[in-house]
């Protein structure tokens, strides 16, 4: 065997970075040198003459090219998890779909800006870089496998959005909107890093599987017998509680969503549609990330995968069954009058407490976002707060995603599927529905909902398609917004036991509670008189036309949901395996 | 004999519980002056402290002097720590920025004075 000298291990290191780690990261390169190009651009004669625009709209189309793979979707069904720069990221599918997520999004959001033309002449290259930047960060995010990249994610993410949302200059609101944005994201961020490093002081280390496998190790159930043990237990916890904090901030999860309503209302339409989009859904997958890094062991999900439907059947009805299969069954049928059913194995607590707090959280959020939208005037603070829901909404999908993962992994991987979906369908929904706020604000100098009487008279085209939008926002059914919303009501009543149950149910009032506000506005826009304060509105051909692009799948889809839901299939086929 | 929390502390020799206890010191401090300070550059300030609270046990939970067993964080927790000073400085950049825009839009920087938007 060969000496292991420093000269090996760097030469290992170097080759398994170049030639492993780094193919994979390809978009993210493609972000990265777009980001340099564009800043140094200017510093060159006549760089100032291009346009930044078209150096950002080429950018992102070329990492999203990049990010498309190159055999094909079918190549994600036998795609293996693969960790790269040794273990600092995790590259699967459901890596891949989400990074052609965020970059689909980061083109149509570059186009969006230059329609609405908040990115001048003169600091475009700023706006487009904060926006690539934290399209890069929310990537690093989905694909996080390590408490640093977790946290250095959360940041990239966060700290181009604050300058994102203060990026109207002399505006009062505005930069008061960027302020409270910095205040609370900057707080959360320092909670989630004590909590970060109280989780790695006790597990012994910073890699989430390393972790998971120690806290497996640590066997809490026995821990509970003992004092001492009953202490590490509660710093566990308390880590894991701030660890939320900093999620919770970046899902705008009650009790942490203060920020969004204000800075929403302060930021343009286009960062609002930024912020509730693209930041949510990075969010969301990493929090579905920590669930699952924490909750199951590569261990334990040998187990997990033995016991599908009908491998539990035919170990019951055979007399010679594994030990294996024997203490699975034992532990499926002691935990089968339990109020949550997680699933046996170790790390089944960790679990447990990971669905409570979620499902509780999610609920909340939800009901919250929906009843405060009730009162609201102006349109954006009402779609700040109908974000709010959604992302409640979306959070039950974990929550079910992560109590079924112990149990039956299929079923797991059709709750994640619903979150895709409902995150892929949201991305055209909220899009669409910022654009027509912007472009209607470029056109009328107003955000108010009660400006918008009548606009079915002078602007059909904006009108419809925003109706069209609040009507899928809410669920109905013919718009694309119902499916994702059975999807993940299927998949909670899947999960079962009563707490379950109780988001289920909570998960359909929401949805009716849900109807009123948002046909408000759509009758405010179809039936009421318009405003005499208010001229004539027409949008232009090109902002019409992107609203026509951005909004036209929200019916495709409502009618034909398949090839999207093929797609959210074949992301998560190789889940939790 | 009476027993005083954290007494033991005193008699032992320095190990990480000590650098976590300075450290969960720093971040209740951060956390106190995040919530009571209403001068914007305060409630900076306090965030300040409680990254550093956090790099505090990044570096004591790292240190193979202070914890040389199979639970060390090992090189992970010094480069947390690296990664987090940098990350910080990067974000009060920003916060700074930010806080001087809203000076000038405001002519304050009392957080009390952003109460334009609400509801």
């Amino acid at each position: 065997m060969e000496p292991v000298t420093l000269q090996t291990t760097v030469n290992n290191l170097v080759d398994n970075t170049l030639y492993e780690s780094l193919p994979y990261f390809r978009p993210e390169l493609a972000l990265c040198g777009t980001i340099v190009l564009m800043l140094l651009v200017r510093v060159f004669k006549g760089g100032e003459l291009i346009p930044p625009f078209f150096i950002a709209l080429l950018g992102s189309i070329t990492a999203l090219i990049v990010a498309f793979p190159a055999e094909g979707f079918e190549s994600w069904m036998d795609m293996q998890r693969e960790e790269i720069f040794t273990g600092m990221l995790v590259y699967d599918s459901l890596t891949a779909f989400i990074r052609i997520f965020l970059l689909s999004f980061a083109v149509l959001f570059v186009i969006l800006s230059q329609l609405t033309g908040i990115a001048d002449a003169r600091d475009g290259q700023d706006y487009y870089a904060l926006v690539l930047g934290a399209t890069l960060g929310m990537c690093i995010m989905a694909s996080a496998n390590h408490m640093m990249m977790l946290f250095m994610g959360v940041e990239m993410a966060s700290v181009p959005s604050y300058v994102l949302a203060g990026i109207v200059k002399g505006r009062q609101r505005s930069s008061e909107a960027a302020l409270k944005y910095v205040i609370y994201g900057a707080g959360t961020a320092g909670v989630m890093l004590y909590g970060i490093s109280l989780l790695c002081g006790v597990l012994g280390a910073a890699h989430l599987p390393t972790m998971a496998t120690n806290l497996a190790a640590l066997d809490i159930p026995q821990l509970l017998t003992n004092a001492e043990g009953r202490l590490t237990v509660m710093v566990l916890v308390l880590g894991g509680l701030m660890l939320g904090v900093g999620l919770a901030f970046k899902l705008s999860a009650v009790p942490f969503h203060f920020w969004c309503p204000d800075v929403f209302e302060g930021a343009s339409a286009e960062v609002d549609a930024f912020l509730s989009v693209a930041s949510k859904a990075a969010a969301l997958v990493l929090l579905l990330r920590v669930g699952a890094g924490f909750g199951l062991t590569t261990a334990e999900d040998s187990i997990a995968a033995v016991v599908d439907h009908s491998a539990v059947i035919a170990a019951a009805s055979d007399e010679s069954t594994t030990p294996l299969q024997h203490a699975v069954l034992t532990a499926q049928t002691s935990v089968s009058g339990d109020s949550t059913p997680v699933g046996g194995g170790p790390l089944s607590p960790v679990r447990r407490f990971f669905v409570v707090v979620v499902s509780i959280m999610a609920i909340v959020t939800c009901t919250f976002g929906n009843l405060a939208a009730y009162g609201q005037t102006n349109i954006k603070r009402m779609l700040a707060y109908s974000t709010i829901a959604h992302a409640g909404f979306m959070m039950m999908a974990i929550a079910a995603a992560i109590a079924l993962a112990g149990r039956d992994v299929v079923e797991a991987r059709t709750a994640v599927s619903a979150l895709l979906l409902y995150i892929a369908l949201y991305l055209f929904m909220n899009l669409s529905a910022f654009a027509i706020v912007a472009f209607l604000r470029n056109e009328m100098h107003s955000e108010e909902i009660a400006d918008y009487g009548g606009l079915i008279r002078t602007s059909p085209l904006a009108a419809v398609m925003m109706t069209a939008v609040l009507v899928s926002l809410i669920g109905l059914p013919p718009l694309a917004g119902f499916w994702p919303k059975l999807r993940v009501l299927q998949s909670l009543y899947s999960a079962g036991g009563p707490l379950m149950t109780f988001v289920l149910v909570a998960a359909a009032f929401n949805t009716a509670i849900a109807l009123v506000y948002y046909l408000r506005v759509a009758k405010v826009m179809c039936i009421d008189p318009e405003p005499d304060t208010r001229g004539a509105v027409s949008l232009g051909f090109l902002p019409a036309a992107f609203v026509f692009v951005v909004s036209v799948p929200v019916l495709i889809f409502g009618i034909l949901p398949g090839s999207l839901a093929n797609l959210t299939d074949l992301a998560v086929s190789q889940l939790f395996s | 004999m009476l027993s005083i929390p954290f007494a033991n502390l005193l008699t032992e020799p320095v190990g990480v519980a000590h650098y976590v206890t300075v450290g969960a010191i720093l971040f209740i401090c951060g956390a106190l002056c995040m919530a009571t300070k209403r001068n914007a550059l305060g409630v900076l300030m306090g965030i300040e402290l409680v990254l550093n609270g956090a790099n505090l046990n990044f570096v004591a939970f790292g240190s193979r002097y202070l914890r040389d067993d199979a639970n060390s964080l090992g090189l992970d927790g010094q480069l947390m720590a690296l990664f987090v000073i940098v990350l910080a400085a990067a974000e009060a950049a920003v916060a700074l920025a930010i806080a001087l825009n809203f000076y000038n839009n405001h002519d304050s920087i009392d957080v009390d004075r952003a109460d334009q938007l609400r509801g």
